[in-house]
This record gives structure tokens, C-alpha cells and sequence, in this order.
């Protein structure tokens, strides 16, 4: 589903990446960890093709996101780490500009809005504007953007953070029903209870470099994420 | 704390001349040195130029009179006014709306320090605005009426209580904006509408300023008997600007008086506007049939309702919309006859008004820079479109599409009235027509181009990218400098060719310069969208 070989990004003199490499297959719910500024974000925005690298390859789906960024990103979301999104409009107006720039057809878009803004009590508010809403809003709607066109690669940037506790166990369980339908998620996250109990595979990256991948077991053992991150940081 | 604010204030204001945003990185001492010297040309060189024509014209006739007071009244109300334009939006935003408020109040910072470092901000920029008139307007009366120590230290004063009083105007209005902002349902057309109303009045009197001026020059011992009469207070401002000491002084407690009132009422009032929501009701969703676009329709009504979304916007960049039509329908009133009087006074170059109604066009065309600050404003935004599944040549394309629209179809109309107006035959009747509407996309392209080429993401204040980005800038100069271009041209070698072989070639070079400008936006351009 998605593949990043030897990804190398450069800001000046420091690598941000370094030589990166991953595979993600469909089923999988993917976490990424590291500390602040290790690499994860400029890793997730090369994936969504909105940061250019300086080397290696990104292939999602086996399309490359360089040679073909329109095709690759069709079956695609991203969700930043902030949800900067249009102030401008309301809510219901942001998801069908979504719909309609992946061409959603009007029934089928209405029944996933009705569905994902039911689940996230996030209906009534549809028609405020989005400069009303508040943080944790405006991450819900990311989140149903995201959903709506029935992406198979969800790229998401700290996605917890700002979501109330019935929201992020919600947001779990999308992911892994999206998982379970043959979807894959690849995610950043501080919260490493959440990633091992979520995720079926974790990778950490340290000063741009892998330094650990595989599944959880792999990965943990018979230590916490937890205390095997702490280790691995510490060397 | 004060300085610590207002360099971070002027740093986001001057920021695109240090800081090339698109590379990420600062801007060499070369480039930021030729930044300045272009904005000091556009500054002192046209602005500063105007009005030093304005004060020649006025002053000596006013000083022979005797009532070289009243050209110091004229002269601030003009930079008041020039000063003053605007500035209530920018107050409004950047003293209310600044996205830094939280942040800011949230700090150990006393509110007043934010406050002061806010209006400072306003004040510089007022202040730049207005220095263009009232430095002119004091140079020239010196050098009519005699430099003498009273009239330069009186002079000075004066340059301070106009400026201060631009503030003032500039603080009060911006708080009565912002209150009722927080009241209003759709603000942005209210205030679109009320702002229009302003510009009216003022456009009213700048087309009579010719016969006014004659009038008061004509009339100055008559007109300056009256307003001494009615009107004292008046009469004692101008006296300041002529040296007396006396009305200097008064005038100086007067304005520290109110600026002291001012202070007091809005460091109460600054906390609960800049944190306050407002009241306005809860709009109920209610589900409707969804309609369907096509992803380059979604992007065009995106841009759409950007523009109407924001009064700011719509005023700084869509102006000409209302101007174009304005002019067409005073095209099909005066048209013909200005145009024989054109031939008249330029008969010995045939065709003289078939291209100054061209040159007035695209001056009219370029009142609207809506594509050149649509990059800018995606600010933080920006990564939504780069994640779409579109290529990047279509979102720039949409963006540019929307000024097209917009000025395109006022000046489908007043074009056809310049047309009908002209003293030409039909095909260079079309001719003219044709380039206009050319001129539209062009004007758009270009404008697109720029805005790509400075692209300012971190601002904190949407006036930053409207009206203060050198993007804007060089658009609106630069489209204007093309304007009285293509008339120059004409008188100076292009009426050889006549006007109809002259605008086929303006023509011409508009189709290349449009395509060439569009090929970059689609390649090149498009290419940097996706990563800025």
C-alpha cells in the first residue's frame, strides 16, 4: 500500500530524514513515533506529496507520489498535525469542496457525512462557520473529510490531540474498521499507550534515521512500548 | 516589552522585504536593498510627486491672497484623508483580529503595552501614507512663503497633530467597526457597503478637485472670509502650518487631550472587543441535496466564497468591480465629447482618444488584484489544496478565473460604451474591445504570477497579505505603470502607426506576455505551489 524507500530530506545542513525506508500493507495500522523534531512530520508530508525530498522513492499503491502526485493522491488522505482549515466556510460547505474535488457523488456523499457527523455529534454544527468552531471540532471534521472519500491510505499527524475521550475512542475504531475493510493507516503519535494498543505495526525514528520497525512484538517484547522507546532514546 | 512588540509588529509588516518566504529563507542585502529603493520610488516618486504638483498649483495663488492658512487646511485635510483611507480596516484587524491576541494576552504583558504597540503599528503606517502629502505640502510652502524658524518648528508640529489625528480617526472608526462586527449577521457586505459610501464621497470630490482648486485660488480672499468666519477652529489649524505659536500651542493640548481621552476608553474597552465572540445566532443545519462540481468548479466556488467572505478583501481587490460599470455608464454620457476634445487638443495625433479610452481601461482593469494575494491567503491552509488529487496548474488557474469573472464582466460593458464612445470605425471599435477584455486576463495572469513569486504564508493578520504584501504592490503600481505606458507610447512614437495598428500591436504583445506568463504559472508555478 505504501512504500518509502531511502527517503533523505534535507533542511540546510541538517537531515531531517535520513535513508528512510518502510512498508506499509493493506490491514495495517502503522504508528510512527519519535521525539520533537526527530523527522515524523516531514516524513508523513513527503508521503502526502506536499513536501518535495531530496531523495529515495514513495510509492502509494505503486504509483509514485513524485512521477504521479494527482494519481497517487486520489487514494489518499492527509490530516496535519493542526487543522488549519477554511475559515471561510461552514462545515458542510468544506466536506462537499472535498467531495467534490474527489468526485463523491451527491448520494453517496450524504450518507458518509450523515454517518461520520452522527458518530462524532458534530451534525448540528454543520452549518456554523468554521471559524466558530473550536479545536477539537475542527480536528472532528478533518477526520470526516478524510473518511468521506473512502481513501485507501490514511496519512495522519498526531491525530489525539484536541479530540475529547469519546471522539479518540471513536477515531480508534474508524481506524480500525478501515483496517479490517483493507484499508491502511500510517500515524504519528506522542501517546504510546495509544500506539500499543492500536497499532499492528510501530516504527521509531530517531534524528531522521529508522532505528526500530516491525510489528508491536517485534519491536516490544515482553517490555512496555513504552520503556523500550525510553531505551532506544537514550543510546 | 514595548520594543519587543513593536519589532515583532514592523517585522510582519516588512517581513516580505527581509524574508523570501518561497526559499525559505532570508533575502540577500542586495535584493533587500533594491526592495526598499522600489518602495521609496513608488512612495516619494509617484505619490510624493502628485501631491507636490497639488501643493505648486495651490499654494502660491493661496499665499498671495493672504490665506496661506487655508492651503494648510486643504493640504491636512487631503493627507488626512489619504491617511485615514483604509487604515480603519487595518485598525480593526490588526488592533482586534490580530491572530496573536490570545497569545499575546494570555502572557505577562500588560494589556496597554499590546495596545500601544498595536497603535504604533497603525500610526507608522497612517503616517507613511500621509507623509507623502503633508512633506510636500510643508517643502513647498517654505520655499513660497520663506523659511523661517517659527513656520519650520510650527511646521514640524503641524506634521505631528495631523498625523496624530489620522490615529485618532483611524482608532475610532476601527471601534466602531469592530462593534458593530460583533453584532452583524453577513458583516462583510455591511461593511463593503458602508466603506462604499466613504469612497464615494471621496471619489465625488476628487473628480471636482480640478474645479475646486480654480474656485479657491479664483476665490481665496472670498472663501477664506467665510470658513475664517464660520468656521474658527479652522482657521486657527491652518495658522499653524504658517508659524503662529499661538494656534500651535492650542491645537498641541487640544490633540493630547483627546489622544488621552482615546487611551482611556480603549484600554477598557480593548479586552472585551478582542476576546469577545460574539452574539450572533447559532446557524441550523439542515440537510440539503448536496450539489455536485466538477473539483475545478469546487476550487473556482472556494475561491468564491473567499472573496465574499471578506470585506477586507473585497474592498482592497475588488473595487473596480463597481468602478468599470460607474465609468461605462460616464462613458455613455461624456464619452463622445471627451473624445472630441482629445482629438481636438492632440490633433496632430490622430487616434489620441481611441487609445487613452484603451490606457483608461486597463488602469480601471487593474483596480482589481484579487489573484495576486489568493496565494497568500491560503496561509496555513495551504497544505489542503497541495494534499488534493488535482494538478497544482488547476488550483492556480481557478484563482486567477475568479478575477477574470469578476472583472471581466463589469468590463464587458464598459468596454462596449468605451467603444461606442470612440471616434473610430467599427473594426477598431472591436479592436478596442477585444484588447480590453484581454487585458482583464492578462492583468489577472500577471497578477497571479506575482502573488506566486512572494508568497507570504505566516502572517497574523490578514491585511499582511492584502494589503501590505510587496505582491500587491508591484501589481497595482506596476499595472498602472503598463497603463500610462501604453498612452505614452502612443504620444511619443505610436500615433506614427495610428491607433488602430498601434492597438493591434498592444494586442499582440498582451496575447504573448498572457501566454508566456501562463505557461510559467503551469509549469514552473504550479510546481512550487506544492511545496511552499
Amino acid at each position: 500500500m505504501l512504500k518509502i524507500e531511502h527517503l533523505t530530506k534535507t533542511y540546510g545542513d541538517v537531515k531531517a530524514v535520513d535513508d528512510l525506508s518502510l512498508h506499509i500493507h493493506p490491514g495495517e495500522i502503522y504508528g510512527f513515533i519519535g521525539h520533537n523534531g526527530a523527522g515524523k512530520t516531514t516524513t508523513l508530508k513527503s508521503v502526502a506529496g506536499i513536501l518535495r525530498f531530496d531523495q529515495g522513492r514513495i510509492e502509494i499503491g505503486g504509483i509514485s507520489v513524485t512521477d504521479s502526485p494527482v494519481e497517487s493522491k486520489r487514494d489518499l488522505a492527509y490530516i496535519p498535525d493542526n487543522p488549519d482549515l477554511y475559515d471561510f466556510m461552514s462545515g458542510i460547505k468544506y466536506l462537499n469542496f472535498i467531495a467534490d474535488v474527489f468526485r463523491i457523488p451527491a448520494d453517496v456523499r450524504q450518507e458518509r457525512i450523515r454517518k461520520f457527523a452522527d458518530i462524532f455529534e458534530l451534525t448540528g454544527d454543520l452549518g456554523q462557520p468554521i471559524a466558530a468552531y473550536s479545536h477539537g471540532m475542527k480536528q472532528k471534521l478533518a477526520v470526516i473529510s478524510a473518511w468521506i472519500h473512502d481513501p485507501k491510505l490514511i496519512v495522519m499527524d498526531e491525530p489525539f490531540v484536541g479530540l475529547d475521550p469519546k471522539a479518540s475512542h471513536l477515531l480508534k475504531e474508524m481506524m480500525r474498521d478501515h483496517c479490517d475493510a483493507g484499508g491502511a493507516i500510517f500515524f504519528s503519535t506522542h501517546v504510546l499507550e495509544v500506539a500499543e494498543k492500536l497499532c499492528d505495526k510501530v516504527a521509531i525514528i530517531k534524528q531522521g534515521r529508522l532505528i526500530k520497525a516491525g510489528t508491536m512484538e517485534e519491536v516490544k517484547g515482553d517490555d512496555s512500548l513504552e520503556e523500550v522507546f525510553l531505551e532506544l532514546e537514550a543510546e | 516589552m514595548l520594543r519587543v512588540l513593536l519589532k515583532k509588529q514592523l517585522s510582519e509588516v516588512f517581513k516580505g522585504y527581509f524574508y523570501n518566504s518561497k526559499k525559505n529563507k532570508m533575502r540577500s542585502k542586495g535584493a533587500i536593498v533594491i526592495w526598499f529603493v522600489f518602495f521609496v520610488l513608488i512612495m516619494v516618486g509617484i505619490l510624493g510627486g502628485m501631491f507636490t504638483m497639488l501643493s505648486k498649483a495651490l499654494c502660491g495663488g493661496l499665499v498671495q491672497a493672504g490665506v496661506g492658512w487655508l492651503y494648510f487646511v486643504i493640504m491636512s485635510g487631503i493627507a488626512i484623508v489619504f491617511g485615514a483611507f483604509g487604515s480603519v480596516f487595518n485598525t480593526y484587524s490588526g488592533l482586534y483580529l490580530a491572530k496573536d491576541n490570545d497569545l499575546l494576552l494570555s502572557m505577562p504583558i500588560p494589556v496597554r503595552t499590546i495596545i500601544a504597540a498595536r497603535l504604533a503599528n497603525v500610526y507608522l503606517l497612517g503616517t507613511m501614507y500621509a507623509a507623502t502629502a503633508l512633506i510636500p505640502t510643508l517643502i513647498v510652502y517654505w520655499i513660497t512663503a520663506g523659511v523661517t524658524v517659527p513656520r519650520v518648528i510650527c511646521g514640524v508640529l503641524l506634521f505631528l497633530i495631523v498625523t496624530g489625528f489620522i490615529l485618532l480617526l483611524s482608532v475610532l472608526l476601527g471601534w466602531v467597526v469592530a462593534k458593530i462586527s460583533l453584532k452583524l449577521k453577513n458583516k462583510s457586505y455591511v461593511t463593503v457597503l458602508i466603506s462604499l459610501a466613504f469612497i464615494g464621497a471621496y471619489y465625488f470630490f476628487y473628480f471636482k478637485a480640478n474645479d475646486l482648486i480654480r474656485n479657491i485660488i479664483n476665490n481665496a480672499d472670498v472663501y477664506g472670509a467665510k470658513v475664517k468666519g464660520a468656521a474658527k477652529a479652522l482657521y486657527l489649524f491652518g495658522k499653524v502650518g504658517e508659524g503662529s505659536l499661538i494656534a500651535t500651542v492650542v491645537f498641541a493640548v487640544i490633540m493630547t487631550a483627546i489622544c488621552t481621552l482615546v487611551w482611556k476608553i480603549l484600554t477598557r474597552s480593548f479586552l472585551s472587543i478582542a476576546t469577545d465572540s460574539g452574539k450572533t445566532e447559532k446557524v441550523r443545519y439542515v440537510e440539503r441535496k448536496a450539489k455536485e462540481r466538477t473539483p475545478f468548479g469546487a476550487l473556482l466556488a472556494k475561491e468564491f466564497s473567499r472573496f465574499t467572505s471578506n470585506a477586507n478583501y473585497m474592498l482592497n481587490c475588488g473595487l473596480g468591480t463597481l468602478l468599470i460599470p460607474a465609468a461605462g455608464v460616464f462613458l455613455l454620457i461624456m464619452g463622445r465629447d471627451i473624445c472630441k476634445t482629445l482629438e481636438m487638443v492632440f490633433s496632430g495625433r490622430t487616434g489620441t482618444s481611441v487609445v487613452f479610452l484603451f490606457a483608461m481601461l486597463t488602469m480601471l482593469a487593474s483596480m482589481n488584484d484579487i489573484a495576486a494575494p489568493s496565494v497568500s491567503l491560503e496561509g496555513k491552509s495551504i497544505w489542503i489544496p497541495q494534499s488534493l488529487p488535482v494538478e497544482q496548474k488547476m488550483i492556480l488557474r481557478a484563482k486567477t478565473c475568479v478575477q477574470v469573472i469578476i472583472t471581466g464582466i463589469p468590463m464587458l460593458f464598459t468596454a462596449v460604451c468605451a467603444a461606442a464612445a470612440a471616434p473610430a470605425s467599427v473594426p477598431v471599435r472591436l479592436l478596442l474591445l477585444i484588447a480590453a477584455l484581454v487585458y482583464v486576463v492578462f492583468s489577472a495572469v500577471f497578477g497571479m504570477t506575482i502573488g506566486m513569486k512572494m508568497p507570504v504564508l505566516n502572517w497574523s493578520n490578514e491585511a499582511v497579505p492584502i494589503k501590505q504584501s510587496g505582491a500587491v504592490v508591484i501589481v497595482l503600481f506596476g499595472s498602472w505603470g503598463i497603463s500610462v505606458v501604453i498612452a505614452g507610447l502612443y504620444m511619443l512614437i505610436g500615433y506614427k502607426i495610428g491607433a488602430a495598428a498601434y492597438l493591434a500591436v498592444i494586442l499582440a504583445l498582451l496575447v504573448i506576455l498572457t501566454l508566456i506568463l501562463q505557461h510559467w504559472l503551469d509549469t514552473k508555478g504550479a510546481e512550487d505551489f506544492a511545496t511552499l
